[in-house]
């Protein structure tokens, strides 16, 4: 009885489920000023920003799109006077096995990293709600350390971490007995390069993901637990019967999110691996890059990012119809 | 010439409200102000700033600002520049990386100036490569190529002598007997393939042959098979990591611990071994690779650059005269003997004469001397580590004839997609 | 739950120890391979401090040609990119959070699609729009890309944090006489701020960290380079000097670092809370 009068001023506080702060954007109707008076503000408001995504964004996009219909190599990018050829720079690309090959790769990757990232950050998100204040400011604080770490420089720590001779993680699995990783050359095996960058990604992205999530629990009201508890719900149904309802546009979202960055993943991969040893970690931000700088294709270069765009978008359908649902509801 | 879109003002009038700072070539008072790209060790810092010194001295107008490039990534570097509109003035290119530059219209036409430059006495391996066409878009600036460098002191505790070292053989036999204790018999990365090229020329075989003007990758036949089993062999005798090149880590720094009997290198590296340990001082020698039989050293690389001018550069005048003062015979001697290099003429071979090193060198890079594939699309297969990657795998316990066919696939892939 | 016994804790503070061992030990091993002595680095077994703390991996890496030059150069684009998307994203932030207007679902849209540009593969286009605007080789290139590839995601997380701020309170000043703009600028700015500092985070890390554009777009002048530029050559010229690279990566990861510590209340509420949104 008394906690329950302990935890009344809390019920007032908590708002009801659906409409968390996170959810709610300008929830009461009377924040709209009306709509005849002064409705040249929003567009000049938001002109710079159009006119920005315009010039440096929509223009080049059409560049390239243009780039992906020419015969543009090294000649045409020094002397210009490409010519137009069609859609034939994407039947290349299309016939190309390897293509194919690395199209299935970054969905296998993205799939690999989404759900290692939403499966581990829900747990730590639900072990910091369940922290006293110390372990959590220990908690928050190393997440935010492992996020702010600039991509190139973790990116660096991780070969030197994994580098063969000299590396810790070498030594550690040795030391366990695994006398097979002695010197073992990681980023000299597909596979196990293909995990390393895994790895990094989740470490990079899980921060984001985890502190995302935490802040979104904390909205969910304590009683609804308790009633469940009472009601005799295990852990596993009162996740999914009370908590991740609660969570769920904000969980779908950071799926997005997270679809949208991994499927984007290039800076790393470049910089460990550059796409090797083979094709192991090419991926196809990874595949544009190296048809347009290595390669000096920048006609298939263009033509495999147009591409990736319309993959991405067809991926993220569910995203917008997502977001398209929130603007509804307010 | 060029047909160029002018973008949006609005571009740059929102740019212009963030402070410009431009630059440009400042012309000031009848000077001429030239940038040169040179690559990272191509000159030490003492002989730019003595040439800098001598060449401003004799053409006072000229004002040259040389900028030391990275190899790593240098072909966007390159293409960068020669696409802009106001590229550096001179720039070095790599012999093995020139054919696709000399290819694409962005470098000067300089065949007219071959006769002012003494062209007919150039080595082939420099020349060659910068010609597309009939026409001559580079200079040839300097050469290199392998050697063995060697741990004097470790092969006298070994009985072993250098010099009776003629034959692969021969080779073979006294690094298993260097390669004991804590002494390894030699230091080869897993993935110099440089010193791979040279094992596979001593077969008789290459990277690519060509066909009716296509490129085949050509590592799946016997004879190059056997070169990289060679490499297999030599790289077992000592403790080399099978994932890396010479650079990572630096071979010289592994050598400079003392423990290293030998490393196959440009001569020019033991500078670097002395550098890092000066107690081996005097402790270096030199022979060149030993080839199959005694009468014919091993087949080697001749690596090496070219001085080019870009097509769009505003002060090729001044550019060319620096191309000139630099290839020509008393900055090449100069360079010939600080830097250990192969000058750009058989006719100053003597320049490196005393030095044992360079000589050494020159045996190899004269008698038997390659070059990779010259062909626009070759940049592609360096750019790719495709032979790097086709290295590990089998130095790792990959099946040699599948991973060959695999990588000359790759390899007939990446020269046949950029022409 | 605070009755749970200790006991019944064990597991929990277990899950918390690995998870902060898991996301330090990579800054760690970077922070103490820097102050290792090199012998110490090449060992077989690796030591986990430094049995002697050295500075000379710090003094390569400041020592090496311009590093303080790049490191300007990289605050310079970065922060003006980071205060150039914060102003146009607020204007456009609050149209969407406050306004009703036609084209409002379109131009989210639009945002929302900007968010996925593939940036990586526009180096080609945007190379030569920027060379046909004579614009290569400049630092305020560098600051207007960093501008449009942070603007998406700025605009998004604003407008999760204005829709956080009651408009009652602006109408109250509104009825008290402010001008609508006054009203947002003396009631609802203040209340933004922490908003506006967390979200310049995110745009600072991308801006700082971005190496491909830096790498691509300034070719002759080398005193317009930038620090991942200068990381990533840094990396050739010393080999595998990795004391050194590490205490390079120390020196570039340092400012991120340190903001990310100093505003960490925010980042862990106000700009989840605002992020979510997007």
């Amino acid at each position: 009885m008394t906690i329950v009068q302990k935890r009344t001023p809390v019920r007032a506080a908590v708002k009801p489920p659906g409409s968390t702060p996170t959810m709610t954007g300008s929830s009461p109707r009377r924040a709209r000023l009306p709509r005849t008076r002064r409705n040249l503000w929003p567009y000049a408001l938001i002109a710079p920003a159009v006119v920005g995504t315009a010039f440096l964004l929509v223009y080049p996009l059409v560049r390239a799109f243009v780039i992906s219909l020419q015969d543009y190599k090294l000649a045409e990018l020094i002397n210009g006077n490409a010519e137009f050829v069609g859609l034939e720079n994407y039947r290349t690309l299309f016939s190309d096995g390897r293509f194919w090959e690395v199209v299935a790769r970054t969905f296998l990757f993205m799939a690999c990293n989404v759900v290692l990232i939403m499966i581990l950050s829900t747990l730590v998100a639900m072990m910091i709600t369940r922290l006293k204040k110390f372990g959590r400011t220990m908690v928050l604080s190393s997440l935010v350390l492992a996020w702010a770490m600039p991509v190139i420089a973790a990116a660096t720590v991780f070969q030197w971490m994994f580098n063969s001779e000299f590396g810790v993680v070498n030594w550690m699995l040795t030391s366990f007995g695994f006398e097979q990783f002695d010197r073992f050359p990681w980023f000299a095996h597909g596979a196990a390069a293909f995990v390393i960058l895994i790895l990094l990604v989740v470490w990079q992205s899980v921060p984001f993901a985890a502190i995302t999530l935490y802040s979104a629990l904390t909205t969910v009201p304590v009683e609804l637990h308790e009633s469940a508890r009472l009601d005799g719900a295990g852990a596993w149904r009162l996740f999914r019967s009370v908590t991740f309802p609660i969570i769920r546009p904000i969980f779908m979202l950071v799926v997005c999110l997270e679809v949208i960055w991994t499927f984007k993943a290039f800076v790393q991969i470049w910089v460990i691996t550059q796409g090797g040893p083979g094709d192991a970690t090419t991926l196809l931000p990874v595949y544009a890059v190296q048809r347009a700088l290595s390669s000096q294709q920048y006609d298939l270069g263009a033509a495999a990012s147009i591409v990736t765009v319309l993959i991405l978008s067809g991926v993220l359908v569910l995203y917008f119809r997502q977001m398209f649902r929130q603007e509804v509801q307010q | 010439m060029r047909t160029r879109l002018i973008a949006g003002a609005s571009a740059l009038a929102l740019a212009a409200t963030l402070s410009a700072c431009s630059s440009g070539n400042a012309e000031a008072g009848g000077t001429t102000t030239i940038d040169v790209w040179l690559m990272r060790d191509s000159v030490s810092e003492e002989f730019q700033a003595e040439f800098e010194k001598s060449f401003e001295a004799e053409h006072p107008d000229i004002d040259a600002k040389i900028q030391i490039q990275e190899w790593d990534g240098i072909g966007e570097k390159v293409v960068a520049a020669l696409a802009s509109n106001d590229p550096p003035d001179v720039i070095e290119i790599g012999n093995s990386q020139m054919s696709q530059y000399a290819a694409s219209g962005g470098l000067l036409d300089v065949s007219d100036k071959v006769d002012d430059l003494g062209g007919e006495d150039w080595i082939a391996g420099l020349a060659d490569p910068a010609v597309w066409d009939g026409k001559t878009y580079g200079v040839p600036y300097y050469a290199a190529n392998r050697v063995v460098i060697y741990n004097t002191a470790l092969f006298d505790a070994a009985g072993i002598d250098a010099e009776s070292i003629d034959t692969r053989a021969k080779w073979i036999d006294a690094t298993s007997t260097l390669n004991s204790g804590d002494v390894q018999g030699i230091y080869l990365p897993g993935q110099s393939w440089h010193a791979l090229a040279g094992f596979i020329w001593d077969e008789g075989g290459a990277f690519a042959t060509q066909d009716d003007g296509s490129w085949m990758g050509a590592l799946d036949t016997p004879e190059a098979m056997a070169g990289m089993e060679f490499y297999s062999q030599l790289q077992a005798l000592g403790h080399g990591p099978k994932d890396s090149d010479v650079a990572s880590p630096p071979q010289t720094d592994i050598m400079a611990g003392g423990d290293v009997a030998q490393i196959i290198s440009s001569p020019g590296a033991a500078g670097s071994v002395v550098a890092a340990n000066p107690e081996l001082e005097g402790k270096l020698g030199f022979f060149p690779i030993p080839g199959k039989t005694a009468d014919k050293p091993g087949a080697v690389y001749v690596g090496g650059s070219e001085l080019a001018i870009p097509a769009a550069s505003d002060s090729s005048d001044a550019a060319y005269e620096f191309v000139k003062a630099l290839t020509g015979e008393k900055w090449q001697r100069e360079l010939a003997s600080t830097m250990g290099y192969v000058p750009n003429k058989a006719s100053l071979a003597d320049a490196v004469a005393d030095d044992p090193g360079a000589a050494a060198m020159t045996v190899g890079g004269t008698e038997n001397g390659h070059s990779t594939p010259i062909a626009p699309g070759w940049a592609a297969v360096e750019a790719q580590n495709i032979i790097h990657d086709y290295m590990t795998a089998v130095l790792t316990g990959g099946d040699l004839a599948g991973e060959a066919q695999k990588a000359s696939d790759e390899i007939t892939r990446a020269m046949n997609q950029s022409d | 739950m605070k009755t749970l016994s200790s006991v019944r804790r064990a597991p929990l503070s277990f899950a918390a120890i690995v998870t902060v061992l898991a996301c330090l030990f990579p800054v760690y091993w970077m922070v103490t391979t820097a102050f290792k002595p090199t012998r110490e680095i090449q060992s077989k077994v690796p030591q986990l401090l430094p049995s002697t703390w050295t500075f000379d991996h710090f003094v390569t890496a400041i020592g090496s040609d311009g590093f303080g030059l790049f490191w300007r150069n990289s605050i310079l684009v970065t922060v003006s990119a980071v205060v150039l998307a914060l102003v146009v994203a607020l204007g456009a932030a609050f149209a969407v959070a406050r306004m009703q207007w036609r084209g409002r679902r379109q131009f989210i849209l639009m945002v929302f699609i900007a968010q996925m540009a593939p940036w990586e593969s526009l180096i080609i286009p945007i190379y030569i729009i920027t060379r046909d605007t004579n614009m290569l080789d400049r630092l305020p290139t560098l600051t207007l890309v960093y501008f449009m590839i942070t603007l998406p995601f700025t605009i998004v997380v604003l407008r999760g944090f204005i829709a956080t701020i009651p408009p009652e309170l602006e109408e109250a000043a509104q009825v008290d006489g402010c001008s609508r703009t006054g009203a947002f600028r003396r009631v609802a700015f203040p209340l933004l701020a922490p908003g506006l500092m967390a979200t310049s985070l995110f745009g600072f890390i991308t801006a700082w960290n971005e190496f491909a554009y830096a790498n691509f777009l300034i070719i002759k002048e080398q005193d317009n380079r930038t620090l991942p530029v200068w990381l990533s050559s840094f990396q050739n010229v010393f080999g595998t000097d990795w004391g050194a690279t590490m205490a390079a990566s120390t020196l570039f990861a340092l400012p991120a670092l340190a903001i990310f510590l100093l505003l960490q209340r925010h980042v862990t509420s106000g700009f989840a809370a605002g992020a979510v949104k997007g």
